[in-house]
């Protein structure tokens, strides 16, 4: 069938996999507002969700089959709050192991980094040995996923990916108004802004960091869990998904939160929707994302939506 | 202060962690290269053949379906003194990636006690060691290195005792041909995956049946966007060139978008890997193989046995394949007289017409095995079953 008549089924899958990109990208740009440090450990903090939902999902509902279908939303609730929690424990304990012990010494940018993909090989790692290096591992079926619930033209919506873009989108309000409104909000801006001052103003800046921290990890650990529902998992699940999330902060403007919702949308639509024009093909997926995202650089070189978390969000 | 310590302290564990697995990982490549629990040998000489393949990372399963058949026919030899000498078996570990074979390769080239190996597993890494070992004057029979070009490369070392892609690729394409009318081929853009789905393109282009093309990278994790591709495509069948683990995830995510045409891959998804990763995803998949299924082939029986006593679970895909390799190259260095040297052995593998359980194995001077059969499998019910010689399927 010609290519046009699909471009309503292709948006619905960009949608999915850039609320996904997203929820990613939120964690790298809020660490990098608070701290202008690239967390790329940020990827494995996605993957830990991943796992820790997986144990929880697995010890509440077994194989997974008959489990009654009223019981099917709030096993998915656990599921992400079990995601969240991994994810925030890790991210939390990154910062206090990898982070703050070279702040307190005042150590260069480069050791941030490194210290970075330290953490990043060694969280993967464990999670190999832990766990297992198997690349298809796969949530119990405890509903069927792809059900569908509405059709549009030829985008056939199924359960799974209305979750996943529902929970991507009251998550992302939730997190703006906790950076708009609340009083964590605004010290996280204000660090972002200008710590010293922020610091002779009474904010503890580094508890401040460390619930910066929490909150990226429980989003990138919730979108753990909808990824390894939705698809697969694996110990190295987290780097390409951490790229290509990093990728959607830069897009969007790193440091700035509604840069990285843009930023992860607009990447997963491209994803899905350039590819598979005729001529092009599939193969051509990171080339074509990482295109896009160059010439947006050329053309506005602090992102989309600008840098700074301060003065954007 | 009580909290800094604190943070000295999370560091300090973090490090004597990382210690600590660098230890265990140290161990464990040290006893497999060395290793071979039948390096013990009383009496009389001991001769050592080596194994290339992947035993760590995405593809060990594998190597592992391989080696335990190695180990098991080294060990049977031992036991019953069928050769008349003991055997030591060096394995090393190639991960299956043409950038680390070449280490792998090496260590097994540089220990003047091994005369001959069984491997490498996969086709990228023969391609990136096979002028290596024929320098080395070190002779090869693999046991699933598959791809067609392997074979005209002018490696003299190279051996096979499975057919080349090429040939199930075209067997593969003809069942198609009679099955479908357009067909979708996909490959992982590996030189495996293309390799097959080039000669099943090939095949289909030959029939006259209509086909189109695409390539997804085997670190995909998400396959939705291909699957609606090839589902909007309204072709009646999918060929998929690739592995296991890739194969199920596609498998899983052609269901999701709905495709139910006629599903099939090759010898390198069929593995219990892509049982696990697809669940009932995976069912009616159909997988052409030049490989024997040891669990239903009666004159496996005993090895099949053997090989669950010894490893706790039943002989998987290649298993066969590389015992019947291990024992073709014992026999060729029986062959070789009584004080064997590479050369010697190099000149037996060449002129050897040894009778396995999968199949006669004698070499044609290219290096492939003479008789070559495709066989189809299926999985039902989650469970991959055989159901024939591909040409008499219909």
């Amino acid at each position: 069938m010609h290519y046009i008549h699909q471009i309503p089924a292709y948006v619905l899958l960009g949608l999915t996999r850039g609320s996904m990109y997203a929820l990613i990208a939120l964690g790298y740009t809020l660490v990098y507002g608070v701290l202008q440090l690239l967390n790329f450990a940020h990827s494995e903090v996605f993957m830990s969700g991943a796992f820790g939902s997986y144990i929880v999902v697995h010890a509440v509902v077994g194989d997974g089959k008959g489990t009654p279908s009223w019981a099917v939303p709030l096993v998915i609730v656990i599921g992400l709050l079990s995601g969240a929690v991994t994810g925030a424990s890790v991210a939390w304990t990154l910062e206090r192991v990898a982070y703050r012990t070279l702040r307190r010494r005042g150590a260069p940018k480069l050791a941030f980094l490194i210290s970075a993909i330290g953490a990043s090989f060694f969280l993967s790692q464990l999670a190999g040995k832990l766990f297992n290096r198997f690349r298809g591992n796969g949530f119990p079926k405890y509903f069927d996923q792809n059900r569908q619930v509405l059709r549009i033209s030829t985008a056939r919506v199924q359960v799974f990916e209305v979750v996943i873009i529902l929970t991507a989108v009251i998550m992302m309000i939730f997190l703006d108004r906790l950076v708009a409104q609340t009083k964590l909000g605004r010290s996280i801006r204000a660090v972002a802004e200008d710590a010293p001052t922020a610091a002779l103003m009474g904010i503890d800046i580094d508890r401040t960091i460390s619930r910066t921290f929490v909150i990226g990890g429980a989003l990138a650990g919730a979108a753990g869990f909808l990824f390894g529902t939705a698809f697969s998992f694996s110990n190295t699940v987290g780097f390409d998904q951490g790229t290509k999330a990093f990728a959607a902060a830069v897009l969007g403007g790193i440091g700035n939160i509604r840069g990285a919702m843009m930023g992860g949308l607009l990447l997963g639509l491209v994803e899905a929707l350039v590819p598979p024009i005729p001529h092009i093909g599939i193969q051509w997926t990171d080339v074509v994302a990482f295109v896009v995202l160059v010439m947006v650089l050329i053309f506005r070189p602090t992102g989309l939506l600008g840098e700074r978390l301060g003065r954007a969000a | 202060m009580y909290k800094r310590s604190l943070a000295r302290l999370g560091v300090l564990g973090l490090v004597g962690v990382l210690a600590l697995t660098a230890c265990s990982s140290k161990k464990k490549t040290g006893s497999g290269l060395t290793g071979g629990s039948s390096g013990s040998a009383a009496s009389g000489a001991t001769i050592k053949i080596g194994f290339e393949g992947p035993l760590s990372g995405d593809n060990a399963q594998l190597g592992i379906n391989e080696v335990n058949a190695v180990q098991l026919a080294v060990d049977q030899a031992n036991a019953n003194n069928t050769y008349g000498f003991k055997v030591a078996l060096v394995k090393s570990d190639d991960v299956g990636d043409p950038a680390k074979a070449p280490t792998a390769a090496t260590a097994l080239q540089q220990d003047p006690a091994i005369l001959g190996v069984i491997g490498p597993s996969f086709s990228g890494a023969t391609k990136a060691v096979g002028a290596s070992y024929d320098a080395a004057g070190l002779v090869l029979i693999s046991p699933s290195a598959t791809n067609p070009t392997l074979t005209t490369l002018g490696f003299k070392s190279f051996h096979r005792v499975v057919p080349p892609d090429s040939l199930e690729g075209k067997e593969a394409g003809d069942y198609l041909a009679k099955k479908a009318k357009k067909v979708f081929v996909v490959d992982d853009l590996s030189d495996y995956g293309k390799g097959a789905a080039d000669a099943v393109e090939a095949e289909l282009k030959a029939k006259g049946v209509a086909s189109e093309r695409q390539g997804v990278d085997a670190k995909t994790t998400d396959y939705s966007v291909i699957a609606h591709q090839v589902q909007a495509s309204g072709d009646d069948a999918l060929f998929y060139g690739g592995y296991d683990t890739q194969a199920a995830q596609f498998a899983k995510a052609l269901k999701a978008a709905g495709f139910t045409g006629l599903t099939m891959t090759g010898n390198g998804g069929k593995s219990s890997k892509f049982t696990e990763g697809a669940a009932d995803a995976g069912d009616n998949w159909l997988f052409s193989c030049g490989c024997l299924d040891a669990t239903v082939a009666p004159q496996a029986k005993d090895f099949s046995a053997a090989y669950n006593a010894a490893f706790k679970t039943d002989p998987s895909t290649y298993s066969p394949e590389a015992y019947d390799a291990t024992n073709a190259m014992l026999t060729a260095i029986k062959a070789a007289g009584a004080s064997p040297t590479r050369a010697k052995v190099f000149a037996a593998v060449n002129a050897l017409d040894f009778k396995g359980i999968t199949t006669e194995i004698k070499f044609e001077p290219s290096g492939e095995v003479s008789a070559q059969v495709i066989n189809l499998y299926q999985q039902k019910a989650g469970k991959i079953g055989l159901l024939g010689d591909i040409n008499t399927q219909s």
